[in-house]
């Protein structure tokens, strides 16, 4: 899921032709039931949560995916849709209402800026959530047009219809390092939050 | 036992097996996995601030109290007024009508009474300020 | 607060002949006519008024550092002058490293439609201490909290000094001096690690709970707490 490393990515369990009747079955109408009534958690901080309501309004109307319900607690939330740019100092409210949600879940980032820091690639704005929580579906855009929206959560429906059972590894939380809080390395942080463009020259000081 | 109680019986059975049946069929495709973090209380993304368990105002509970009491009363009026022709009839009905001169207040009476009861208490709870909200 | 609050009505002791406010149009770079409070303000406070300009129509007057408290008090109880309104309190770091550190206050009287731009110059390598307002004006409280986040800039006699926009054990520095790089001094893993640690809501002061006026609502056990001033939180 996203970026957390699984050392047991390889098949552990046997291919969905090797599987029982009952149990495709069951996968199948589990992974329906939850891919088509997906209760969102809007994490809206800036523009992109604009574009979120308009995507849940009239004219392009989120209800018809089952995501009319959203919940502004993450108790009740399948999937967390961060629309917006997260600043440093939001980062660990948003570490924890990650973790506070049950599984199962899954992240949508909606937008440049919480894909991967937008246009502010500066000193306040965390390069990406996924640097934070485990992402399972981007949506670029600044601020993604509502279509942009709904192909991303059609895709993250995608991708919970391919869920299976057998698969132990799907619902592990992630396991952040006590010491530092990261539950990737550092060093990929680092990596995928290199400037690029405009932003390399941004590491000087002074003239 | 009387038959037109049975759909109630039917509608308790019903639920009783819904209830059980989508909680247990969650139950059985959950994988639960708590940690401590997932488990604290909810407030907003930060460490939770002070204790749940908080003093409120008694206003809260003189509403609540005051209603059940003067819907209670409400409610006995309904049995009453379902029966009230018989009520106010001397005699016992003939054919849905009363006879012609047997009217009585019987009925009405005894209800008045009912209420001037409780509007005693009305009139009380009313002088000692506790329909007051502030 | 130590006085009930009266609302003024804009422009309630202009004169009643004066013209109605309008856009002011054609305003020249430099020059024109300033505030009349600058030369009131030369008047009273004669040696501690550094300078008068006029910038696109707006009157900025330096004053000196060590009585801008005195000027700033005259300026809002004054009934000539009064200025009740603290738009903003910033600073402002030039590229030139001879040109000083300005700080800048912005302030407006209702009552008169008037607009000022006060300044205290900081010379590089001096002290970057200038006093408090908020004895006159409440809201300067977390105007100057954002100075001093952002600039680094002491304002004596703040009653609680600690940065308001970053967290409040926020190492890298003050992030809009000219020194500061824009994406910060540490690594991003290292400016993730601290900030993950942060605890963003450690410490309410006194003053954010009695503006939303919930401390009388809280338990009294948080209250003795507070009063106490204890850190909540983990």
């Amino acid at each position: 899921m996203g970026l957390t490393p699984s050392p047991e990515s390889a098949v552990s369990y046997a291919p969905v032709s090797q599987e029982g009747w009952v149990a495709t079955k069951l996968d199948f109408l589990v992974n329906w039931a939850r891919a088509n009534s997906l209760w969102p958690m809007p994490f809206g901080t800036a523009c992109c949560a604009i574009e979120f309501m308009a995507s849940a309004a009239s004219d392009f109307d989120l209800a018809r995916f089952g995501m009319e319900r959203m919940s502004f607690s993450p108790r009740q939330a399948d999937v967390l849709i961060c629309a917006g740019r997260v600043p440093f100092k939001l980062a660990p409210i948003l570490r924890r209402i990650w973790q506070q949600m049950p599984q199962p879940k899954w992240a949508i980032s909606m937008g440049a800026c919480a894909s991967s820091g937008g246009m502010f690639d500066n000193y306040a704005v965390v390069q990406g959530i996924d640097t934070i929580i485990p992402v399972d579906v981007y949506v670029p855009g600044c601020p993604p047009r509502p279509e942009g929206l709904i192909y991303g959560i059609m895709l993250l429906q995608e991708k919970v219809k391919k869920e299976r059972a057998a698969d132990k590894t799907l619902r592990n939380e992630m396991d952040p390092d006590p010491k530092s809080q990261l539950y990737i390395p550092p060093s990929l942080i680092d990596q995928i939050s290199e400037p690029f463009g405009n932003s390399v020259h941004q590491t000087r000081s002074s003239l | 036992m009387d038959r037109t109680y049975f759909p109630v019986l039917l509608l308790l059975g019903f639920v009783i097996v819904n209830a059980v049946a989508m909680l247990g069929l969650s139950a059985l495709t959950l994988r639960s996995r708590p940690t401590p973090v997932k488990q604290t209380a909810y407030e907003s993304g930060i460490p939770p601030l002070g204790d749940a368990r908080e003093r409120f105002s008694v206003k809260f509970y003189m509403v609540a109290v005051l209603f059940i009491i003067f819907d209670i009363e409400t409610v006995f009026m309904i049995p009453w007024g379902a029966h009230y022709q018989q009520l106010s009839c001397a005699v016992p009905l003939v054919g849905g009508a009363c006879p012609a001169g047997q009217i009585s207040f019987f009925g009405l009476g005894e209800m008045l009474v009912f209420v001037a009861i409780l509007l005693v208490g009305f009139i009380y709870v009313w002088k000692k300020g506790a329909l007051q909200w502030d | 607060m130590s006085n009930a609050f009266q609302p003024v009505v804009a422009g309630s002791a202009c004169a009643t002949d004066a013209p109605a406010p309008a856009t002011p149009r054609n305003v020249p770079l430099a020059g024109g006519d300033a505030n009349p409070s600058a030369a009131a303000l030369q008047r009273q406070f004669g040696d501690a008024v550094a300078g008068t300009s006029v910038v696109r129509g707006e009157t900025n007057v330096v004053v000196a550092n060590a009585r801008l408290l005195d000027v700033v008090r005259w300026l809002h109880d004054d009934p000539s002058q009064r200025y009740e309104y603290l738009s903003d309190v910033t600073a402002v770091e030039f590229r030139d490293p001879e040109q000083p550190i300005e700080v800048v206050w912005h302030l407006r009287s209702l009552a008169y439609r008037q607009f000022l731009r006060l300044k205290v110059e900081l010379p590089r390598g001096a002290e970057l201490t200038v006093p408090s307002i908020w004895t006159v004006y409440a809201s300067a409280d977390w105007m100057e909290r954002e100075c001093y986040d952002m600039f680094g800039i002491t304002f004596a006699g703040h009653p609680d000094l600690r940065r308001i926009l970053m967290w409040e054990d926020y190492r890298e520095g003050f992030p809009l001096r000219k020194d500061f790089p824009l994406r910060g001094r540490f690594s991003r893993s290292e400016q993730l690690r601290q900030a993950l640690a942060a605890n963003p809501e450690a410490r309410y002061s006194m003053e954010e709970l009695s503006v939303a006026d919930a401390f009388a609502d809280l338990p009294t056990e948080m209250r003795r707490r507070l009063r106490a001033g204890e850190k909540a939180g983990e």
